[in-house]
């Protein structure tokens, strides 16, 4: 038995808690208007404890877990806003709790016996809320009172009635009020849903039960975290991203995660990130703790009923007036797409940093999924003679990154949003007035590595039905290659944007060779004879890719996905006429290695032979014997001894650009560093840092418990001791 | 002596439904065999010889043969389907890869999505190399943006004249709007590949929206060959034994069509089965007038649920199968993983059941092949519920002991609870899931599910009915005689079914009225597809008596979502158009809340469909049957698991017309045990189904 409640009741009531979130969902693309919530799924719905606490979520962008949450606890510390059955509150403003302006939120209290036991929330990207910029999204922004209409938190619904006055206000202030006032209206009528399934539990349950549920729920959640937290072994993990330019200036922003890990707990720190900036990229405390939500939930929580119990296992450091933490009145319209996205992409690093050296979930850890949302919106009058507004959703069919046992997915997308979905080609140009010259898979995109990432897709279009439109072009990751790899994997492409004027002509490319725009061009306008093309960011990869199978990369090579000069540069595999030339693969693979180190170490001083106890990545192992616990690669050549500070003993090489294969373009203020054994050439790690600064030390391990988990792991213990028979040994 | 038969060929079982013209319906069944026509064979077998006839003589009375099978489904899903090459528009090659990026995530449960690790189970329907672009391209309003480059596409279908291709699927952008260009590549193949069977979009999934209509156009190529030869065997071999009547297959949407007028197209009948099921409980509810039904069906795996309104199965556009997305309309049957395989387990001290299930191999404890997992089966046998002794009209043994040994230390000790409250709480947790799925399908639309009859079909249907039932506030419900092969019972009983579909786009902004050609197009899609329903309906056998039924697609203007509303003639005019808005503000209202709708956002209509029905007489089953048979007495677990009920245990293969008998007791039949609790009454009517009610 349990506080209060027994096992079947809570179960029940658990699972009818979990539907409710998925009827609110239901109920939402039902009534709304906006293709973002209809077909993209960038929105969210839950409910909430009285305080705040997030107790049930749908599958939508896992980024916002906290958001409502936060308006919450706003709402209980202001006096002045009294709280009364039937009221629903609407607000957006980041300072207090949203994502970004965009970010329309609406909360409702339920209420039984008198007394509020629970809060309903739903939010959904809306295409337009004001501002100086058409979409709301303003490069040339300097503060937030240029950018879209701020709601603090106001009462939309007072006992039951509609505030006509203050929904006037609001859609006011839109460019789009149709569009805006249909999906307040979708929140109304879920909160509406929240609110009548659970009174029927009240009423069946009694809300003493059901606020036992709703806290046991949370509780559940918190336990088995802390057992998945238990099961990874401690030590400090580091991970950083960039974004690159502010609407402003092409100058270089970091969002740097130092992760510590012990016992049950976890502690992110993200004090070493840049002063916020002085443009849109900008996010409030609110956008980091959802980065941070969607980063642990997705990649730690993967089995856990999504709440408060797993959120509260972290401890989150970050001082105020860091670009992820800035202070008012600074710009952040742009902020899920940039420093959002770009602290779950560290964040998720770091995390699978961590995952990479557990023997029980090792094969779980993911390179970097769709490193960044470029944005294309656009707007004036379209082919029904309306005023229009459209947010392009189609950027987030970027790779996903590839798995320490397999390749990403093509066009995967974010792991973020776990049913990520893009709408059809004809259901685009039949709404908006667009014409696509091609939706595809882009070759060369994907994050080389033994397991490759997923390719990025890439569209071009240009007007359909119109002569003319304003659009809206910006990204990061066009001078960042945010998917990073793992173990050795490469980064997948940088994005690539682009533009031709007068380019087209009867639904095709006059000349293929457009000019190539850089990350934020902003407001431009387009005619029917312009075209705009962009390909998005491969997924990162695992691992070497010179010990890819070299089938696989004939195969890759067959179907296009990789071009066959990238196959030779990046993988050392030559594709004759279609099949694998495996004599020529092997010569060049073994000229690689060489080229990569020189001579090979062959000193029997350096050698570990003990077999490993467990391995921190795809060719790092952990090995003890007469001499202390060390670092060795596969090869069984001594990286470290004593602590898992490996890099100083391998070979590295830094970079400032690319072979050209990899379609990654580095900004000016960065560089690429490759680790390699010195006694096998085998690429063991690959950092993406600033020009003037080596990282730190990425996973230093408490080498003890490191021993624990492997040694109780004793199934494991096999997949390990291949390190001593492999092949590589430089003889490959 | 005349026979009624219906077959339906599942995973495991085919089952065979026979009537006689005596009235009496029996079912039999045979293990589903790799070549699936000799299970069917087999299975008409066992059939003859239970009547004392041989094969051909039973063969030579079959008055009507009504057949589903997922065979299709299978050869999609072990890629044993026809090799298939699909041609679209230039630029547009990777439409089944980048899958609106939904395949990934297809055939995940609610509690796998938020594992990233699980996506991408299925690969696309037809593998990339196999996927010809040629230069050619339509606009939105179906205008020729860059003509057809006839030499282009003959030159890429000699490229795949060595691939040893059988099928051609042709999806090209806005063929809806104007279908020259795939009409002239479907031309061009038949050059080309002279024995190819051809799909193409336009005619097979008439809709907007390039992805769903190109898998649905793919699946249907691939299947196309498979599928006529299966047919055609199936034909020839009941013909060669005597068999006068046409066979008739089970579509999605429910009806029957001879296996002619489903050559060109398969698809329609992918997913039958399930669509048979609904359509078996919608056949015995309209000779019982009920009119409103919740058809469910529980097996080992899953709890499926279809719904009846007003006689009518509600519909879907669009299935997801193989990880593709099928655009058939289709009968909507949702579907969880919970059934009598699904595991109990206890973790950190809570008990969670299903969807993870035992599945037959090892199958539940007390299967004793190996199972060491207690599952909802383990619960029934020691709550009393199933006889060990006697499950599967006693074909299979029951091992108590292991499922109390699985549910003790399992579930009981983990808990701190007894062996008798760990198997209800199993069961609790279990049957409230599947209430909570009833609850969906009906509230969440706007019906209340008192105003439903339970139908209780599959192995587990009877036994848990009563509680549902209890669960959902209804007072009784049915378990239909056939309920262990209500499929079966489906193909046999189903009307004459066919839909056509027309897509439209006509948007109403507020205060305007659309242009007399827009009225044009409507009235001229009405009739064409009225047309096209009819003629099909007279190939098929249909008499005068075709019913067809007009709906319109409208949403408000900006929605993505839309509903359907009915049409009462082929003209289209502005009367109609606003008959229909209104009708389409009232359901939407209906649903969404008084006041929801938004008429000031003007309208969007999408999409014209037409369904038409031929009656098909099924017999008159006046049955005779036997009393119910008091056997015995065990204690079964009702509610409270301190005290269990001595409950009476009836045993019988065909209840007859009349028979009562009152909970607490258990009737056995062969294959199902209906559970009736205390304080309900169990009543047989003259179909031999059984009516389980609350007692005044």
């Amino acid at each position: 038995m349990m506080q209060g409640i027994n096992a079947v009741s809570f179960e029940v009531i658990r699972n009818r808690m979990v539907a409710i979130t998925e009827e609110m969902r239901i109920a939402l693309q039902s009534v709304s208007g906006s293709p973002t919530v209809t077909e993209a799924s960038d929105f969210f719905t839950g409910l909430f404890l009285p305080d705040g606490s997030v107790v049930s979520m749908g599958f939508q962008v896992a980024f916002q877990a906290p958001v409502s949450g936060t308006v919450i606890r706003h709402i209980n510390k202001s006096a002045h806003l009294k709280v009364r059955e039937g009221d629903m509150f609407i607000g957006n403003d980041p300072f207090i709790g949203a994502l970004h302006q965009n970010d329309v939120q609406m909360i409702g209290p339920i209420h039984a016996d008198g007394k509020i036991i629970a809060w309903a929330g739903v939010q959904a990207h809306q295409t337009d809320v004001g501002g100086m910029d058409f979409a709301s999204w303003c490069p040339k922004a300097k503060n937030v009172y240029q950018e879209g209409i701020r709601i603090p938190c106001v009462k939309l619904i007072d006992r039951g009635e509609l505030r006509e006055d203050v929904l006037e206000m609001i859609v006011t202030a839109s460019r789009l009020p149709d569009a805006l006032g249909l999906d307040i209206r979708a929140f109304i009528a879920t909160i509406n849903v929240a609110r009548s399934r659970v009174s029927e539990l009240v009423s069946r349950y009694g809300s003493e039960v059901l606020e036992a549920a709703m806290r046991r729920m949370i509780d559940s959640s918190a336990t088995r975290m802390r057992s998945r937290l238990a099961d990874l072994p401690d030590g400090d993990f580091h991970a950083c991203d960039f974004i690159e330019h502010d609407g402003h200036e092409n100058r270089l922003y970091k969002l740097d995660c130092r992760l510590r890990k012990r016992g049950e707990e976890l502690l992110l720190d993200y004090s070493g990130s840049s002063k916020q900036a002085p443009g849109f990229i900008n996010a409030t405390r609110a956008g980091l703790m959802g980065g941070v939500s969607g980063s642990v939930l997705t990649t730690l929580a993967w089995d856990i009923q999504w709440n408060q119990g797993i959120l509260n296992a972290v401890q989150v450091v970050a001082p105020d007036g860091l670009i992820c933490t800035a202070q008012f009145p600074a710009p952040v319209g742009a902020a899920t797409v940039e420093t959002v996205w770009s602290i779950s992409n560290a964040t998720m690093l770091a995390l699978n940093k961590l995952l990479a050296a557990s023997p029980a979930y090792r094969r779980r850890a993911q390179a970097v999924s769709d490193g960044c949302m470029a944005t294309f919106n656009l707007g004036g009058v379209n082919q029904y003679g309306e005023p229009f507004g459209l947010h392009l959703m189609d950027p987030i069919a970027a790779g996903s990154g590839a798995w320490a046992c397999k390749d990403g997915i093509d066009a995967g997308g974010p792991i973020t949003s776990p049913v990520p979905a893009i709408a059809d080609v004809e259901k685009n140009e039949q709404a908006s007035p667009l014409f696509y010259l091609h939706r595809r898979l882009a070759r060369d995109t994907a994050g080389a590595g033994k397991f490759r990432g997923g390719l990025s897709a890439e569209v071009a279009l240009t007007l359909g039905g119109i002569e003319h439109a304003e659009a809206l072009i910006m990204t990061h990751g066009a001078e960042m290659p945010n998917t990073q790899g793992l173990a050795g994997g490469f980064p997948g492409c940088t994005v690539r944007q682009s533009f031709g004027r007068g380019a087209v002509k009867d639904g095709r490319l006059l000349n293929p060779e457009l000019q190539a725009l850089g990350p934020k061009p902003g407001l431009t306008p387009m005619t029917r004879r312009d075209v705009f093309a962009v390909t998005w960011q491969g997924g990162g990869g695992w691992g070497d890719p010179i010990e890819r199978d070299t089938e696989a990369v004939g195969r890759d090579v067959a179907v296009g996905a990789v071009s066959g000069e990238a196959a030779r540069t990046i993988y050392g595999v030559i594709v004759r006429d279609g099949s694998v030339d495996q004599e020529a693969s092997k010569n060049e693979r073994r000229t690689m290695r060489e080229q990569r180190v020189g001579r090979f170490v062959t000193d029997p001083e350096k050698f570990c032979k003990a077999k490993a106890m467990g391995s921190i990545g795809e060719a790092l192992f952990v090995a003890r014997d007469e001499r202390g616990t060390h670092v060795v690669t596969k090869a069984g050549f001594i990286l470290a001894t004593g602590h898992t500070r490996w890099r100083s003993g391998a070979v590295a090489r830094t970079y400032e650009q690319l072979p050209p294969e990899h379609r990654i373009t580095l900004h000016e203020g960065l560089a690429v560093t490759a680790y390699f054994c010195p006694a096998s050439g085998t690429l063991l790690g690959l950092d993406v840092h600033e020009r003037a600064a080596r990282p730190p030390e990425d996973a230093v391990l408490d080498l003890a418990s490191f021993e624990r988990l492997w040694q109780s792991e004793a199934l494991r213990q096999h997949d390990v001791s291949s390190h001593n028979e492999g092949e590589d040994n430089g003889s490959d | 002596m005349g026979f009624f038969v219906g077959t339906d060929v599942g995973g495991t079982f085919t089952d065979l439904w026979v009537c006689a013209s005596d009235g009496r319906a029996r079912v039999f069944k045979s293990p589903t065999s790799r070549d699936v026509l000799g299970g069917v064979r087999e299975a008409i077998g066992i059939a003859a010889e239970s009547y004392g006839l041989s094969f051909r003589e039973f063969c030579a009375q079959i008055e009507r043969f009504g057949h589903g099978t997922t065979i299709g489904l299978n050869a999609l899903l072990t890629g044993s389907a026809a090799r298939t090459a699909v041609i679209t528009t230039r630029g547009f090659g990777d439409t089944l890869e980048i899958a609106r990026m939904r395949r990934q995530t297809a055939g995940l449960s609610e509690i796998e999505y938020t594992d990233a690790y699980l996506r991408n189970q299925f690969g696309p329907l037809v593998p990339r190399r196999l996927v010809v672009e040629v230069d050619e391209r339509i606009d939105a309003n179906g205008a020729v943006v860059t003509p057809l480059d006839e030499n282009q596409a003959r030159q890429a279908l000699r490229e795949l004249n060595g691939a040893g291709v059988e099928a051609i699927a042709i999806c090209t952008l806005w063929s809806t709007q104007n279908p020259a260009h795939e009409k002239r590549l479907r031309d061009i193949v038949r050059e080309e590949l002279p024995d190819a069977f051809i799909s193409a979009s336009h005619e097979i999934s008439p809709a907007v929206g390039e992805y769903g209509r190109m898998c649905t156009t793919a699946a249907n190529a691939a299947l196309g060959p498979l599928a006529g030869q299966y047919l055609a065997r199936l034909e020839a071999m009941l013909r060669d034994a005597g068999m006068q009547v046409p066979v008739l297959m089970m579509t999605c949407s429910g009806g029957v069509l001879p296996t002619a007028a489903l050559n060109d197209r398969p698809v329609f009948g992918l997913n039958s089965g399930p669509a048979a099921g609904v359509m078996g409980s919608q056949a015995i509810g309209e000779r019982a007038g009920l009119m409103n039904i919740l058809a469910t069906d529980i097996g080992g795996t899953s709890f499926d649920v279809g719904v009846v309104v007003g006689g009518k199965p509600i519909m879907r556009s669009e299935i997801v199968l193989a990880g593709a997305d099928i655009r058939v309309h289709s009968i909507d049957v949702e579907s969880i993983g919970a059934g009598g395989g699904s595991i109990a387990q206890v973790q950190f001290g809570e008990l969670r059941v299903g969807p993870r299930s035992a599945g037959a191999n090892p199958g539940p404890a007390c299967y004793g092949r190996g199972g060491v997992e207690p599952t909802a089966t383990d619960a029934d046998l020691v709550l009393g519920v199933l006889d060990p002794d006697n499950f599967i009209g006693g074909r299979m043994k029951l091992d108590l002991e292991a499922a109390q040994r699985a549910i003790t230390e399992r579930v009981a000790r983990p808990l701190g609870v007894s062996l008798m409250e760990a198997a209800w709480a199993i069961r609790e947790v279990l049957d409230n899931r599947m209430a909570d799925l009833l609850r969906r399908q009906t509230i969440e639309r706007g019906y209340d599910p008192r105003d439903f009859a339970l139908f209780a079909n599959g192995g587990a249907g009877p036994s848990h009915a009563w509680v549902l039932s209890a669960e959902l506030g209804l007072d009784s419900f049915i378990v239909p005689a056939t309920a262990t092969a209500v499929s079966a019972f489906g193909t046999g009983n189903s009307d004459l079914g066919f839909t056509a579909e027309h897509p439209i786009y006509v948007r109403v902004r507020p205060g305007a009225v659309p242009s007399e050609k827009q009225f044009a197009q409507i009235g001229e899609a009405i009739r064409s597809m009225t047309a096209e329903v009819r003629a099909n309906l007279e190939r098929a056998g249909a008499k005068a008596n075709a019913r067809i039924t007009r709906l319109m697609a409208i949403r408000f203007r900006g929605q993505t979502h839309s509903l359907d509303v009915e049409l009462e003639a082929d003209a289209f005019g502005l009367d109609e158009l606003r008959h229909a808005t209104a009708q389409f503000e009232e359901q939407y209202n209906g649903l969404f809340g008084h006041g929801a709708a938004f008429s000031r956002a003007g309208y969007e209509i999408l999409a014209m469909r037409a369904i038409g029905k031929g009656a098909l007489p099924p017999p008159a089953l006046a049955t005779q049957g036997e009393p119910l048979k008091r056997v015995k007495q065990r204690k079964v677990v009702f509610r409270d698991p301190k005290t269990p009920v001595d409950t009476a245990i009836y045993l019988t293969a065909f209840p007859e017309p009349g028979a009562t008998a009152e909970g607490p007791c258990i009737i056995e039949f062969p294959g199902q045990s209906v559970v009736v609790p205390p304080g309900s009454k169990a009543l047989a009517d003259e179909f031999g189904n059984i009516h389980v009610r609350k007692s005044a």
